[in-house]
Order: C-alpha cells, then sequence, then structure tokens
C-alpha cells in the first residue's frame, strides 16, 4: 500500500507539471545509469573507431557515417552523421579535438554544442580544424541528464 | 520549547539547502543556465558555431594563407550589459593562434609606438567582421523562453561585399533557471 502511494505521488509529481512525453524522458533518464562521455575516433584510412562509455546512450544514438575531406586552405574537415534511433527525443552534446599524426592533441574546441534530435531525427556535425597538422578528429559525445 | 526545536529544524533545513561555492569546469555540463542573460556557454557555442562557419566559406578559403582581419563594430542590442568580447574572442583567437588570420589592432600605446619606428607601416584589411546580438522574449504560462539571436558578417573591403553571414539562436526555455544539460 505504502508502495503504491509512493508510486502514486511520484507518478503525480512528475505529470503534474508536464506533458506525458517529457514525463516518459524525465523517468527514462531517472532509470539510465550516470552519463559518460563516449568518443567517436577518425581513422587514416577514411574509417572511425566508437568507444561507447554509456551504453544505454550508445544504444539510442546512432553514428552512421563519418566524412573526411580537405579544404583549400590545406585544413582537414570531418562530418558525423548522427541518427537517434530511440522513440524518444535525445539532446545529443558535442565537442571535438583534433589530433596530430602522432596522436598529440593539436586543436580543442572544448565547449559542450547542444543539439536536441527528435525520435529518428539525423543530424551532421561538422568539425574543421585550423592547422594543417591537425589529421584526425575525435568527437566526444554526452547525453543530456 | 516546542518552538525551539521547530525553529532549530527549519534553520537546519534552510542551512542544509546551501551549496557552497565551488570551481567548474567553464567548458563543463554543470554550469548555470539562465533564462534572463547570455551565458558563457552561450558565447561559447555561438562563436565555435560561428568560427567553424566562417573556415569553411569560399570566400575565406581563398583569401590565401593569412588575410588580415579587423574587427568592426559588434553591437549588443539585448536587454543586458555585456562585452561583446565576449563573442568576439572565442572566434579570433583559434584563428590568430592557428596562423589563420593576421588580427589588426588598433591599440593606442602600438599605434603611439609605431608612429615613432621609422619605416613601419600597417597593412590594409583583407575583411572585417562586423555584427550583432539580438534577444527575442515570450512566456507561455509561468513558462519563459529567451531566444539569443547571435550575427555576424565578414565583408571584403577590395569589394565592400559581404562574403559570409551567418546566425546562430541560442534558445532557452523553462521556469526558471538551473545548473547543466
Amino acid at each position: 500500500m505504502k508502495t503504491k502511494l509512493s508510486l502514486l505521488a511520484l507518478v503525480f509529481a512528475l505529470s503534474s507539471c508536464t506533458t506525458i512525453i517529457e514525463t516518459g524522458n524525465k523517468i527514462e533518464k531517472t532509470l539510465s545509469p550516470p552519463d559518460a562521455v563516449n568518443y567517436v575516433t577518425t581513422k587514416p584510412d577514411g574509417g572511425f573507431t566508437p568507444q561507447i562509455n554509456d551504453q544505454r546512450f550508445g544504444d539510442k544514438i546512432q553514428m552512421l557515417a563519418v566524412r573526411k575531406s580537405k579544404l583549400a586552405s590545406g585544413c582537414m574537415q570531418v562530418q558525423f552523421d548522427l541518427r537517434n534511433g530511440s522513440y524518444l527525443g535525445q539532446t545529443v552534446n558535442v565537442s571535438f579535438e583534433w589530433l596530430g599524426a602522432d596522436g598529440s592533441i593539436t586543436e580543442r574546441q572544448g565547449n559542450w554544442m547542444t543539439t536536441p534530435l527528435e525520435p529518428g531525427a539525423l543530424t551532421t556535425i561538422t568539425a574543421v580544424a585550423l592547422k594543417p597538422e591537425s589529421t584526425e578528429c575525435r568527437l566526444r559525445v554526452l547525453a543530456s541528464r | 520549547m516546542k518552538n525551539t526545536f521547530t525553529a532549530l529544524a527549519l534553520a537546519a533545513i534552510l542551512v542544509g539547502c546551501d551549496t557552497p561555492a565551488t570551481y567548474k569546469d567553464a567548458d563543463g555540463r554543470q554550469l548555470v543556465v539562465s533564462l534572463d542573460k547570455v551565458d558563457i556557454q552561450d558565447f561559447a557555442t555561438a562563436g565555435s558555431t560561428m568560427l567553424q562557419s566562417m573556415v569553411t566559406s569560399p570566400a575565406f578559403n581563398r583569401a590565401g594563407a593569412n588575410p588580415v582581419l579587423q574587427v568592426g563594430q559588434i553591437t549588443n542590442d539585448t536587454g543586458t550589459n555585456f562585452d561583446t568580447s565576449m563573442l568576439l574572442v572565442k572566434i579570433t583567437s583559434p584563428l590568430v593562434n592557428a596562423g589563420r588570420v593576421r588580427l589588426l589592432e588598433s591599440d593606442p600605446v602600438a599605434t603611439a609606438a609605431r608612429n615613432n619606428t621609422p619605416g613601419a607601416s600597417v597593412p590594409v584589411a583583407d575583411f572585417v567582421l562586423k555584427g550583432k546580438i539580438l534577444e527575442d522574449r515570450a512566456k507561455s504560462g509561468s513558462t519563459k523562453q529567451s531566444s539569443f539571436v547571435f550575427q555576424l558578417t565578414l565583408v571584403e573591403v577590395k569589394t565592400s561585399l559581404a562574403v559570409w553571414q551567418q546566425e546562430k539562436i541560442v534558445t532557452k526555455q523553462g521556469t526558471m533557471n538551473s545548473i547543466g544539460f
């Protein structure tokens, strides 16, 4: 009886101020484990290496493709195609670092850029290097709480 | 006696809710999100988005290895007072530090020193960066929404043509300020 009342109170507290979808989002986020940063790093052969540290988020957000090209300035440009494969809206936060041929960090864009993604929506994250010695890009992806 | 206990309990609750000040990573996820002002992370987001757009523009890439850039007028048309260099430095410092542009400075001390240096000359700017920051507010019930609009234009000096333009809108919605995302 006490548990039922607590659950009812929780549902009431969550739903009284928000929409059903927002309530669903909140419940799912509450059930999720603590967020961790996920990485996707480009490789010299044109492929990429994902490093998923937050498996729940990794299951929802899919990395569809990575395109690498060289601009007229001689600097690299990388485009990451991300898709929200879940049934709920997700907010993706991204930042990136550029690596030199020896693996050292040459440039960093540390601030998180926030992109809300509707279910099934696709977004392209573009990263442009400013230095010609930057050859590979490491994308950092983080879910919103 | 009962009143004393009640007062003590209330005081304990109030004190217990206080959060002592701590240092946070300025690029981190635990920053305050304000509905009524542009936050430091909003400048960072707008600046990095615009920088990425500018360096991929055809005009900027045609300009050669390191064109001379001059900062024009950046107008703050929002209701809050802030220095527009909060945005500008996010764009100019990565470009200058990477050697992608030469930034023309109009510092009075540097100008005076140059005037006293025989044979010194100032390069002519290839581009002028100008812009505006605007805001739009809306409200529905107790939910407030603030949109801050960052507009930048890159003008090619020799033709006076706008060769790149970008608008980045940062929208925040809620009933009160919060921490993090």
